[in-house]
């Protein structure tokens, strides 16, 4: 009853913001998009029709040249609209719950009930969750169909999306309750959540840096150090490939025709195909062990945040 | 235990609470606060005196260093008792996106109450404080004498046994003071214990059975508003003619004068008797005795001067 209780409030008040409806409205958006998207007889076909395309990668005669093009797709909207943009939205969405919570003249009342502190925290958190659960059924939801009716291809792989868009989530709104806890300011939450956020994610790349320019790799303790600390943040950007390869999306280089390839240069294609190539080894990512210890650190930060929640004053 | 015998009948009974805010505020020194079942006790003090401190320590909003203590004869926090209890913060606010009704159902949720008897009372609740008719409208929107009389509400959705107020009737006009007063002897009489803080003493006054007045983090007097009132007494003696010829005997007895008037401070009637007899002595006309008993504000104002 009091979890409940605690969810529709969150709820109600991710209701009364814009964003919420922001992020409802991007749902809309991309789904259009996507809907004005046809391959009919052997071309794609742009804004309902209007506009008629040849894809040089399409090759309508197989099935294959379809998969693969929704691939691409996934890719897409996984990494843009779900990782950067969606994760964005959400977490300055969702930044002002603890805060709002943590009000003097608010929090007397709510304490003053008959439930614990940690259990508070615990609701309010997974509260959180609840709100970011059900803009990613949207978004998946939505797309997912538009591939299936509109297009043709199936894709469940591609509803893992949605538990995954929620794990990429929590591993940066951890971060946001503990700010919360600690100051208490929406504004702080947004700004040092997105920092980490990227910080995550810069970290994560940083031993990309020893396999770029391996004369790095002769100092072997730096080396070792890099790798060690680039493994305890969440590792966000692995949920990304580990999303690409459950649903069977490509890589960014499939997006590129092989008819271009042959205009670059020797030296950028080179470059293509070393990101191509890291963008394949990411696809092998072991998913135990990089949500595994990226949960580690999250339950880590939030023990924190709850620990010090529990013993402040209001 | 002691006190074994007092867990049945009070309340509250709190002792030596200690509180320090950041290693440097102390907002409680020491202080002990019992208050009975069933009645309405007022915890009286000036701005900063600790007040809300108590009562948020009471209510596991404020952590306290050190405590022995009971409330509802469990100690402090216990959750079943804490469902027990209806709280009104002081400035309370409440999230502004929710109407009347729904805050009224989240609250008492978080309270448990049993969704059909939070309709229920919330509707009974809302009629009786004249609200019925807001319920739908966004608490965004209400007057501060709305939000008081929501924040009450609130108090009141468990049917609690004990029912914390911190600084009721801030914010409410005349005729809202009066109907929270009326309110909570309406309470009494229902046999709930009302726990009251005020700067106010006359919003006490006239409705506490006992008061306790905390002066800096410490309780300067505590008692019945008769006990805190009984020994401070003064005696008007009201003449009709000159008193110059009498000044001198008059103030050898411990007394002053003012125009007419004869002031004898303190609970002395043999001294009251002595004075007559001087007067009638000297051929004074006493056009009356009134004994004068100090107001629980003229108390107050006096624990304050010696406390400070
Ligand atoms: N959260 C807090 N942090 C630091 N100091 C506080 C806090 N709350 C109250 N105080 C201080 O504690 C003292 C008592 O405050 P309070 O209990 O609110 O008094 P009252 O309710 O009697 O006006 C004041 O000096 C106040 O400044
Ligand atoms: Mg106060």
């Amino acid at each position: 009853m009091q979890f409940c209780a605690l969810i529709v409030d969150s709820l109600r008040h991710a209701l009364d913001r814009k964003l919420f409806w922001i992020l409802v409205a991007i749902t809309v958006l991309v789904t259009l998009m996507m809907l004005s998207i046809g391959f009919e007889g052997g071309k794609v076909s742009l804004f309902f029709g209007l506009v008629e395309a040849e894809v040089d990668s399409y090759d309508p005669l197989a099935a294959s040249g379809k998969a693969r093009l929704v691939g691409v797709v996934i890719y897409g909207l996984m990494d843009f609209f779900l990782g950067w943009v969606g994760i964005t939205l959400v977490i300055i969405a969702t930044a002002g719950l603890f805060p709002a919570m943590m009000e003097s003249g608010v929090i007397d009342v709510v304490l003053s009930k008959p439930i614990s502190r940690p259990v508070l925290f615990l609701y309010k958190y997974l509260a959180s969750m609840v709100f970011v659960l059900i803009q990613a059924v949207l978004f998946v939801g939505f797309t997912f169909l538009v591939m299936g009716l509109r297009w043709g291809v199936w894709v469940p792989g591609y509803l893992l999306c949605i538990p995954l868009l929620v794990l990429l989530f929590s591993y940066v709104y951890c971060v946001s309750v503990l700010v919360a806890v600690l100051t208490r300011s929406t504004l702080a939450v947004i700004l040092i959540s997105l920092g980490a956020w990227v910080v995550f994610s810069g970290v994560r790349q940083a031993p990309a840096i020893f396999d770029t320019f391996p004369e790095l790799q002769k100092h072997h303790v730096t080396h070792q150090v890099v790798r060690a600390v680039s493994w305890i943040p969440p590792k966000t950007a692995d949920v990304t490939y580990l999303a690409a390869k459950w649903s069977n999306a490509g890589t960014s280089l499939d997006i590129i025709p092989a008819s271009a390839m042959e205009d670059v240069s020797a030296a950028e294609r080179g470059q293509l195909e070393r990101s191509n190539q890291w963008e394949k080894e990411q696809l092998e990512i072991s998913a135990f062990s990089s949500i595994g210890s990226s949960l580690l650190f999250e339950v880590f930060v939030v023990l924190l945040a709850m620990w010090k929640f529990t013993r402040m004053d209001f | 235990m002691v006190r074994v015998t007092e867990l049945t009948n009070l309340a509250v009974d709190l002792v030596d609470v200690h509180k320090t805010y950041r290693k440097t505020v102390q907002a409680l020194r020491g202080v002990n606060v019992q208050v009975r079942r069933g009645e309405i006790f007022g915890l009286l003090g000036p701005n900063g005196a600790g007040k809300s401190t108590l009562v948020k320590i009471m209510m596991t909003v404020v952590r306290p260093d050190k405590l022995v203590g009971t409330i509802l004869g469990r100690p402090l926090g216990n959750r079943k008792k804490l469902a027990l209890i209806g709280y009104l913060p002081e400035n309370h606010r409440f999230p502004p996106y929710l109407t009347g009704e729904e805050l009224l159902d989240y609250y008492g949720a978080l309270a448990k109450v049993p969704k059909a008897m939070r309709r229920r009372r919330a509707a009974e609740l809302l009629e009786w404080v004249a609200m019925s008719k807001w319920a739908k409208t966004c608490v965004g929107e209400y007057s501060k004498g709305m939000m008081q009389r929501l924040g009450l509400v609130q108090a009141l959705l468990n049917d609690p046994q004990l029912l914390v107020l911190d600084e009721p009737t801030d914010g409410l006009d005349p005729a809202g003071r009066r109907a929270v007063r009326e309110l909570l002897l309406r309470l009494r009489s229902e046999g709930k214990t009302i726990f009251l803080n005020s700067h106010l003493l006359s919003e006490l006054e006239m409705v506490c059975d006992r008061v306790s007045i905390l002066v800096n983090g410490l309780v300067a007097r505590q008692g019945t508003l008769r006990e805190l009132t009984e020994h401070t007494v003064e005696y008007r003696i009201t003449t009709t003619g000159d008193l110059a010829a009498v000044k001198e005997a008059v103030e050898r007895c411990g007394a002053r004068i003012d125009n007419t008037v004869i002031i004898l401070n303190g609970h002395n009637v043999a001294k009251v008797n002595e004075l007559i007899d001087l007067l009638r002595g000297k051929g004074v006309l006493i056009e009356s005795v009134v004994p004068h008993r100090f107001s629980l504000e003229e108390v107050f104002m006096e624990t304050l001067g010696t406390a400070r």
